[in-house]
């Protein structure tokens, strides 16, 4: 997943809505929660009975209800547009404790954004993405529309009239202030909003390419980033995540709308310039960590209304933890006063400066502070590991990865531990010696690199090197880097042409997608293309120019196969493009007519492997049933599991597991020839995902599921995740290796990769949606205040044929005080640690056994607070660390997840497994704790600055009869439409005016109204930020798709689920008998 | 002579004894054994074709025929094989002597019976070409102008097929509209008919059935998904030329001291099993275009690498070629499943260098395939003889298909079995020798494919002891043959051809005038050609010449005049006179002397041998020579080194060869343009003289033979001078006469073997 979602934020800096989506904003928003029951009941030990949530009592034992409190100062002064914290909860409409001053705001917005940017809002070049139309991309992207080109967006940009929200105003909002302290350093933020205009208003110009462009890497674009930093700037820039389909089926499936938003999606890019430094003083945060910090550690970026509720008498479910939107955008320097920074939510919105810390987008650490014993660690009860995502799209404002060429002698390293020069190493003895931050070898300095040291110890030269004061660095590989020429990009397509294939239409979407998304293949001469279609037997095509038509050859032996042809297979893009539309077009005609049922997806695997083995590439495949015939042939296991329940109760998690090695060994072996094979399943029917996604997962790349497949509905999703897939910024050929400090030793990787060897990871393919998360384990002890370092290299080819080395460094302080682990735990990594857990826990344990492990987990870290770091005065409440406060509310999520609930297909459960296993930390969340929205009443909100409505909380309360809902996940949006919906209301969102006519697959069409062009803008505005496209689904009470979806509410009560409150009772009640 | 010239005109058989001796004893002391060459579709229009069924014997199953004793009043027909007394049907009561069936009429001893109505429709020949493409493109050039040219000479009704082969064996759809499509095998392997039906989507939709046997459109195979591969030539006409037009030279890259990677046998296979699952038991040949050496998968003859010099006669002599047993092996099966199917392999192999010929030729003999040996597709061997395949009209081949031939004969003679293109059904019966020569063990054959020329060597055991039993048999002295073939003809039919014929038998001591009179020279040699060639090839350390020789002698001993112990009282009968310069000449032909020629060639003169009549075979052994000059008009000379002189004109026809051979003093009139001047028009008249008669062979015969035009002393006239008997060698007591030639050789001349023949009969 990209991280789009900065663009409108900033517009919206208004309370209600809130941009970033719900998840985003999640963890600032709360302090210390504590809640504690009833004292009576506690003490007795036993719960009781009813066990409630009725019963239970919080009591905030410290703070006064009003959440906001602990911050009084903070957001009141209507001046401040900042206050950030407390509107999200205003908003929110819950309660009233959070709630703070939030009415003011938006009004004073206004006054920032309409000025500055209005005009180049006006231009058109709405950001990102037409969608955000009426709010007004001003900002940041405003200039860098550009778009005029994608008419998609055209239709909502036009709004230009408000500019609105600028950028400014968010940085400031992003902050609140939450102590005292800081006041003074929001102050100033409101002005620097205003100062912010100035940049904006000229990056406009410079900005266009973001959406329409192809993903351009290297290039500057100029809307990403601002002239002055470039050096070389490396893949800043990120292509449009989606597209509309173009052409054909646009009309079908009225992708208008979204066509043009997406575009948008991309543009984070665009956008935010302005907040750039130069507003920024260093200074903003200055002492925000300090240890010096109270005793409730608040982040300081997560300054809200927090808090800490607590009711004697019981739970106030109003009171409960749960996440707090948050719509400004901070500035975030990766380093500050010689420490690492405490990142802000991985959520939220944030410009990064990298101030020799890498971007956290890049690589973030479950803890900011790394315990010195591994005794502390397991003490804590948390987990410590890496999420690393090396290609995460930058915020558009952001600085681009600085290139580095120490031509033929190569980046400079370490002469043991081979780690890579960074701002870590310490230049000794006039800068002769370098000592290796992470082996602590003294190394000689290389005579051409040698430079005096400054007075502060520092090189003199440092602040011009990049690879010594920037966190994140590219080297251009030297020879010793390349076995063999870098690789050129070679994509081949797979498309299952089987009798059902063809009549689903599925044969038709995917030739359809890839006909369109051909002009986002890179250009250049090293782009190569090969296409073969198979059933029972595989079918390639040479399309060699000189012969008027394509040549079809068919390999009939799927136990051992072969290409038929040595070249002519694939071809430069730009040699047989013409004759390949034209072979795409044919195709679905060609097999219209086809009575071959069988599918023979694993041969033909291996042959377009064949195909591709010399180079390496991308092999795309569209899979359509279950693969019956040929190599890696696979059989419905899960009917018969289904038919012999006596073992499959007990054997359920086989099925998850892959059904034989057959596939794996395949996997293995395309991924030491480098072939990433990304794998599309339209189907209607079992395919067994289990068995066939351990191809993609070894491979590098992942798998797309659409199932049902509708020909209606899923042919613009397709398209999209395809465009998305070849556009986004993505490597080749790629190595990784993560080092770090002496006393820690990695334990694991986890990802979508092939390990060869322990310390290093094969990538055939990386790309800004991968994640790779790596654990580590003591092997020795820090000393307190030390500072432990981690560097992640990775070695790729570029898109265009460069071999390059990105490094990633990452220091953090290290301590001996369990207190300041919790205090700068990071809990949307934890989060995500843990669905990644359990999803590797999945296809080999029993489903109870996984969400008991989830289970314990969460209540051993809160026990061990509890225990620890708790004052003991409070025995009998429930004390949640406030990093880590939503913890138990994602940990139910977490339970009822798809995943893990015991109903449901075995094939979505696959799904869910081989999604969460590269799934990067910004997405893991929606994925579990999806984010709801109501939509009827989009036109009525009082909230217009923000592009999307503030998320209602995920229980039925908020559910009525007379409303229609969208329910996202980042994969799948659910439309909930209530039986008593205003015909009317039907009639401008669907076109039809009863519930009956509307199709359960839904393409949502823009009708001219209003409504319907804000629901579309909505969407594609959520589509943007999650760079997925989203199947939609129509919902309705009363029959199953409806009570699929009130399961999907995660606080409510469900069949063999808790509610909420009912686990946090659970939890509390855990906690206290593991006390005694 | 003449007499057996027309018996052979009758019935297309001659035999090496037309009085035969009649007992085993008598027989082996004749040396020749008792055989007969019969040319199945011998082209004789008096031959009657009737439109109905046979009339066969309950017993021994032979057919009516004219030497069946016929009692007219009873209404019976007695078998002349088994003796077995028939009674006619209702359909023949109305037979009388004065209302005789056809059959019966004594000139009649060969009828053909056409199949009726109900036998079914009629089924058009397939053609399924198998291209090899690993070649130069200049070679391919010729091969795709040579195979447009068939393609347009394809009868329209007639089914056409393609397969393209090098690396990976493509099969090409020609009945798919959209795009040229091919299915591509993997060259190293063997392709079953099973793997065919299931991998080329013939059961797409279907279900395969579980059980019986499944093939052809009889079967169950739907009509569609054969016709993607086999269409009517009419309809695919456009497609085929597109995809000829388009070959190209195999892709796969072959490093320059590498052999391309070619993969004949797979290709070979893959051709098999599809016709065998489309068409099988109609008619249908695999016409295979090969430019060089199998190098990969089953079948391949040679490894890839260059430095391996390719098998030699002396390789597989000493055992030493590896590859070679495992192709014959290979190729065996291939030639028993197209056997089983009905089908016949063709081969048109041209490359200078050898191609495997040696190996495939038990698949092309035992279908009765064609083959072509050229050294170029380029070459007029190769293209003329492609033309003549299709081209109808006076010199047609009459190419038939799937053919059965069997034989019943009287009792006492029994078949050993078949030298020639067919194979042995296994079909055992009484008339099955114990001894086996050739195809034997059986009392029929198949021959997937045959022409008007196929001819086949049957050898007899003649089983009847010595004894007073000998004699006794109402019949008299009289041993019958019947021989009968059914195939498919050339415009689709079934038929069934029945050649009945009867020789007097001798027995004892006084009988060798008698049988000496019914003494066939020719057929003798060729039957001893085919004899001592399969000799070589079936008995280890044979050794041909000793045994030629040997049989000389002794046949020399038993028929010549002489006296004993004095060799220049020796003297032959007219009957058997040229017998021992056919045999001299044998010793010294391609079959014998293999060592001049490369396995292919020998292997490709041999089936060629294997499947002509008299005539030509004789030709082969003892080519003609004519000699044209002022003096005389064309005579026949001696094939002689004498016969060349400064100035004449020779014509050599050693049947593979054509040799035009201008005498000293005619070629530099040639070359100084006398012919085209005027005044000497009967110079030019000299020179085209030759030139017609060589283009009159050339156009009767197939394969089209090589034309050499050479001139004395020049380096082509070597295809002469081997041809020559050694009279006058290098050194010879005696210089030529002036123009004359010498031949540097060491070989004996015709009048040592003469001298040594006549000192080692008398003894």
């Amino acid at each position: 997943m990209s991280r789009p979602p900065p663009p409108f934020a900033p517009q919206n800096p208004t309370p209600g809505p809130n941009p970033a989506g719900p998840a985003s904003s999640l963890p600032a928003s709360f302090s210390n929660l504590q809640i504690s029951r009833a004292p009576p009941p506690f003490a007795s030990g036993g719960p009781p009975p009813g066990n409630g949530p009725a019963p239970s009592s919080i009591r905030g034992p410290q703070a006064p209800p009003p959440g906001a409190r602990p911050f009084p100062g903070s957001p009141p002064p209507p001046s401040q547009p900042a206050p950030p914290l407390a509107r999200p909860a205003a908003s929110v409409q819950q309660s009233p404790p959070f709630g703070g001053p939030p009415a003011a705001q938006p009004q004073q917005m206004p006054p920032f954004n309409g000025s500055p940017f209005g005009p180049p809002a006006q231009v058109q070049r709405a950001p990102f993405g037409g969608p955000p139309g009426a709010s007004q991309p001003p900002p940041f992207s405003g200039p860098p529309a550009a778009l005029s080109q994608h008419p998609p967006f055209g239709g909502s940009p036009a709004a230009p009239t408000q500019p609105g929200p600028l950028g400014g105003p968010p940085y400031s909002a992003a902050q609140p202030p939450p102590f005292g302290g800081l006041p003074g350093a929001m102050a100033q933020r409101p002005f620097s909003g205003g100062s912010m205009p100035p940049f904006g208003g000229q990056q406009p110009p410079s900005q266009q390419g973001p959406y329409g462009g192809p993903p351009q890497f290297g290039g500057q674009r100029p809307g990403s980033q601002p002239p002055p930093f470039g050096a070389q700037v490396a893949p800043p820039s990120q292509p449009p995540p989606f597209m509309g389909p173009p052409g054909l089926n646009a009309p079908a499936f009225g992708p208008p709308g979204w066509q043009g938003q997406a575009r948008p999606g991309i543009v984070p890019g665009g956008m935010q310039p302005p907040m750039r430094m130069p507003g920024m003083p260093g200074n903003m945060l200055p002492s925000a960590l300090g240890q010096g910090m109270p005793s409730t550690p608040t982040m300081p970026y997560s300054p809200h209304a927090g808090a800490q509720v607590s009711t004697p008498s019981k739970i106030d479910p109003n009171q409960i933890p749960r996440p707090i939107t948050e719509t400004s955008v901070t500035i975030f320097e990766t380093r500050q006063g010689g420490q690492a920074a405490v990142p802000p939510a991985a959520s939220s919105e944030f410009i990064v400066k990298d101030t020799g810390n890498c971007s956290p987008r890049l690589m973030r650490c479950t803890m900011n502070q790394i315990p010195c014993t591994g005794d502390l660690l397991t003490t804590s009860g948390m987990p410590l590991a890496l999420m690393v995502q090396p290609f995460a799209l930058p915020h558009p404002s952001e600085e681009p990865i600085q290139l580095v060429d120490f031509g033929e002698m190569g980046p400079v390293r370490c002469s043991r531990c081979k780690a890579y020069i960074n701002p870590f190493m310490r230049f000794v003895d006039q800068g002769k010696f370098f000592i290796c931050n992470l082996c602590g070898f003294s190394n000689d300095t290389p005579r051409e690199y040698l430079c005096n040291l400054g007075p502060d110890g520092r090189r003199r030269d440092a602040d011009e090197r990049p690879e010594l004061c920037r966190g994140t660095v590219e080297f251009v590989a030297s020879k010793e880097f390349l076995v063999r020429e870098p690789m050129p990009a070679v994509y081949f397509f797979l498309i299952d042409v089987s009798m059902n294939a063809v009549h689903t239409g599925a044969t038709a979407a995917a030739c359809s997608a890839i006909s369109q998304a051909l002009s986002d293949l890179p250009e250049g001469p090293r782009t190569m293309v090969g296409i073969a279609t198979f059933d029972s037997t595989i079918h390639f095509y040479s399309l060699k120019r000189s012969q008027q038509q394509p040549l079809m050859l068919i390999v009939p032996d799927i136990q051992d196969v072969y290409t038929p042809l040595q070249t002519d297979l694939i071809l430069p893009l730009s040699e047989c493009r013409e004759s390949l539309e034209q072979l795409l077009e044919s195709i679905p005609n060609m097999f219209e007519n086809n009575r071959v049922a069988d599918s023979a997806f694993g041969a033909a695997m291996k042959a377009g492997f064949l195909a591709m083995k010399s180079t390496g590439g991308k092999l795309l495949v569209f899979q359509s049933v279950l693969p019956s015939v040929g190599t890696g042939s696979l059989s419905a296991r899960e009917a018969e599991g289904r038919s012999n329940i006596s073992t499959g109760d007990k054997e359920a998690h086989k099925l998850l597991q892959p059904v034989d090695k057959t596939l794996k060994t395949m996997a293995l072996e395309f991924a030491e020839y480098q072939v990433c094979v990304d794998v599309f399943i339209t189907t209607q029917s079992y395919v067994d995902i289990a068995s066939i996604s351990v191809v993609p997962s070894t491979t590098g790349g992942r798998v797309y599921c659409y199932f049902p497949f509708s020909a209606l509905s899923d042919p613009a999703k397709l398209f999209n995740d395809l465009r998305w897939n070849i556009s986004r910024p993505q490597g080749f050929e790629a190595v990784m290796r993560v080092r770090c400090s002496q006393g820690l030793q990695v334990q694991d990787y986890s990802g979508n990769f092939c390990k060869r060897v322990p310390t290093d990871i094969d990538l055939p393919a990386i790309d800004s949606d991968k994640t790779i998360m790596v654990t580590f384990k003591h092997d020795d002890k820090f000393q307190e205040n030390s500072e432990c370092a981690f560097q992640c290299a990775l070695l790729y080819t570029t898109v265009y044929g460069q071999r390059r080395i990105r490094v990633i460094n990452i220091s953090l302080t290290c301590t001996s005080m369990l207190s300041n682990l919790f205090r700068y735990a990071d809990l949307e990594t934890q989060f995500t640690y843990l669905v990644k857990q359990a999803a590797s826990g999945i296809p080999s344990s029993p489903l109870s056994q996984v969400r008991d492990q989830v289970t314990s987990t969460c209540i051993n870290i809160l026990q061990s607070y509890r225990k620890y770091c708790a004052s003991v005065s409070s025995s009998g409440q429930l004390i949640l660390p406030e990093a880590l406060k939503l913890l138990p509310l994602y940990t139910l999520a977490l339970i009822k997840s798809i995943g893990l609930r015991n109903d449901g297909r075995v094939d979505d459960r696959s799904y869910w497994v081989s999604i969460v296993s590269s799934i990067s930390v910004l997405l893991a969340v929606p994925l579990v704790f999806p984010r709801m929205i109501s939509l009827h009443d989009l036109t009525s909100r009082d909230d217009e600055d923000t592009l999307i409505p503030n998320p209602l909380t995920l229980n039925s309360e908020n559910i009525h009869d007379d409303g229609i809902y969208l329910l996202e996940n980042g994969e799948d949006g659910f439309i909930y439409v209530g039986n008593a919906v205003n015909p009317v209301t039907l009639e401008q969102i669907f076109g039809v005016s009863s519930l009956a006519g509307v199709p359960t697959q839904l393409a949502l069409e823009q009708f001219d109204n209003e409504l319907s062009k804000k629901v579309n803008e909505v969407l594609n505005e959520i589509r943007r930020q999650r760079c997925s496209y989203l199947r939609l689904r129509l919902c309705q009470k009363g029959d199953q798709s409806g009570d699929f979806f009130r399961s999907l509410l995660v606080e409510d009560k469900a069949p063999g689920g808790l509610s909420y409150v009912e686990f946090l009772v659970h939890v509390h009640r855990q906690i206290q008998s593991k006390m005694t | 002579m003449s007499e057996f010239l027309e018996l052979e005109a009758q019935d297309g058989i001659r035999m090496t004894w037309n009085v035969i001796p009649g007992t085993k004893q008598d027989a082996a002391s004749c040396v020749v054994p008792v055989s007969a060459l019969y040319t199945p579709l011998y082209p004789n229009p008096a031959i009657p074709v009737l439109p109905y069924a046979p009339l066969r014997c309950r017993i021994c199953r032979s057919i009516l025929n004219s030497f069946s004793v016929v009692d007219f009043d009873s209404k019976i027909w007695q078998c002349p094989f088994c003796f077995q007394r028939n009674h006619f049907p209702q359909h023949y009561s109305t037979v009388s002597a004065s209302n005789l069936p056809t059959e019966l009429y004594p000139q009649c001893t060969t009828v053909e019976y056409m199949a009726t109505a109900e036998a079914g429709p009629v089924s058009p020949p397939v053609f399924l070409f198998v291209v090899d493409t690993c070649m130069i493109e200049e070679e391919i050039g010729y091969l795709k102008s040579a195979l447009a040219q068939a393609v347009e000479l394809l009868p329209d009704q007639s089914l056409v097929g393609l397969i393209t082969f090098g690396t990976y064996v493509q099969v090409h759809e020609l009945g798919f509209g959209l795009l040229p499509k091919s299915y591509v095998f993997n060259g190293t392997k063997e392709v079953t008919k099973d793997q065919i039906l299931e991998q080329m989507g013939f059961f797409a939709g279907k279900k395969k059935p579980t059980t019986g046997v499944i093939a052809g459109a009889r079967d169950g195979l739907s009509a569609e998904s054969i016709a993607r591969f086999l269409l009517p030539a009419s309809e695919c006409e456009f497609m085929l030329n597109s995809v000829i037009e388009e070959l190209q030279k195999d892709p796969w890259p072959v490093s320059a001291d590498q052999r391309a990677s070619r993969c004949t046998g797979a290709a070979l296979s893959v051709a098999a099993g599809l016709l065998g699952v489309c068409v099988p038991g109609s008619g249908a040949r695999i016409m295979a275009f090969i430019g060089g050496p199998s190098t990969e998968g089953p079948g391949s003859i040679i490894s890839k690498p260059l430095s391996e010099p390719i098998r030699s006669h002396k390789d597989l002599d000493k055992g030493s070629v590896a590859l070679y047993n495992k192709a014959v092996k290979f190729y065996e099966e291939i030639a028993k499943q197209l056997v089983h199917q009905g089908h016949v392999l063709d081969l048109f192999a041209c490359a200078l260098d050898q191609v495997g010929v040696a190996e495939m030729k038990v698949a092309v003999e035992r279908t009765g395939g064609i083959v072509v040996l050229a050294e170029s597709f380029g070459h007029s061997v190769f293209k003329d003889s492609l033309r003549r395949i299709f081209q109808s009209g006076d010199n047609d081949l009459g190419l038939c298909f799937n053919g059965i031939f069997e034989i019943n004969c009287s009792k006492d003679v029994k078949i050993q079995g078949i030298i020639g293109p067919c194979t042995s059904l296994e079909k055992k019966s009484p008339i099955s020798s114990d001894t086996v020569v050739g195809q034997g063990n059986t009392s029929a054959w198949k021959m997937c494919g045959l022409d008007r020329k196929t001819s086949l060597c049957l050898v007899f055991d003649i089983a009847k002891k010595d004894g007073p039993d000998a004699i006794g048999q109402s019949t008299g002295n009289q041993f019958y043959f019947q021989f009968l073939t059914y195939y498919q003809h050339h415009d689709g039919q079934m038929r069934l051809r029945s050649t009945t014929v009867s020789r007097r038998w001798v027995a004892g001591s006084g009988s060798v005038q008698e049988l000496l009179t019914g003494f066939d020279q020719e057929a003798a040699a060729a039957v001893m050609a085919r004899l001592v060639s399969f000799k070589m090839e079936a008995e280890v350390d044979f050794d041909p010449v000793r045994w030629l020789d040997r049989a000389l002698i002794s046949l020399c001993s038993k028929f010549g005049d002489y006296q004993k112990e004095t060799p220049s009282s020796f003297s032959l009968s007219p009957r058997l006179s040229i017998f021992p310069q056919f045999i001299f000449n044998l010793r010294r032909s391609q079959f014998v002397q293999v060592f001049n020629n490369s396995p292919d060639e020998t292997a490709y003169f041999r089936m060629m041998l294997n499947r002509e009549n008299v005539a030509n075979a004789v030709v082969m052994i003892q080519p003609s020579l004519i000699s044209y000059s002022f003096q005389s008009g064309p005579e026949p000379v001696l094939l002689d080194v004498t016969a060349i002189a400064a100035d004449r004109i020779l014509l050599l026809d050693s049947y593979f060869t054509v040799v035009i051979f201008h005498g000293i003093t005619i070629a530099q009139w040639r070359k100084a343009g006398y012919q085209d001047q005027e005044g000497h028009e009967v110079f030019a008249q000299l020179l085209q003289a030759p030139q017609e008669e060589a283009d009159t062979i050339i156009k009767e015969r197939f394969p089209v033979p090589r034309l050499v035009v050479c001139d004395q002393y020049g380096s082509q006239a070597r295809f002469l001078l081997a041809k020559l008997n050694p009279s006058v060698t290098y050194d010879s007591a005696t210089p030529p006469p002036p123009g004359g030639d010498v031949i540097f050789t060491d070989d004996v001349s015709f009048q040592v073997f003469m001298d040594h023949l006549q000192r080692l009969a008398v003894q």
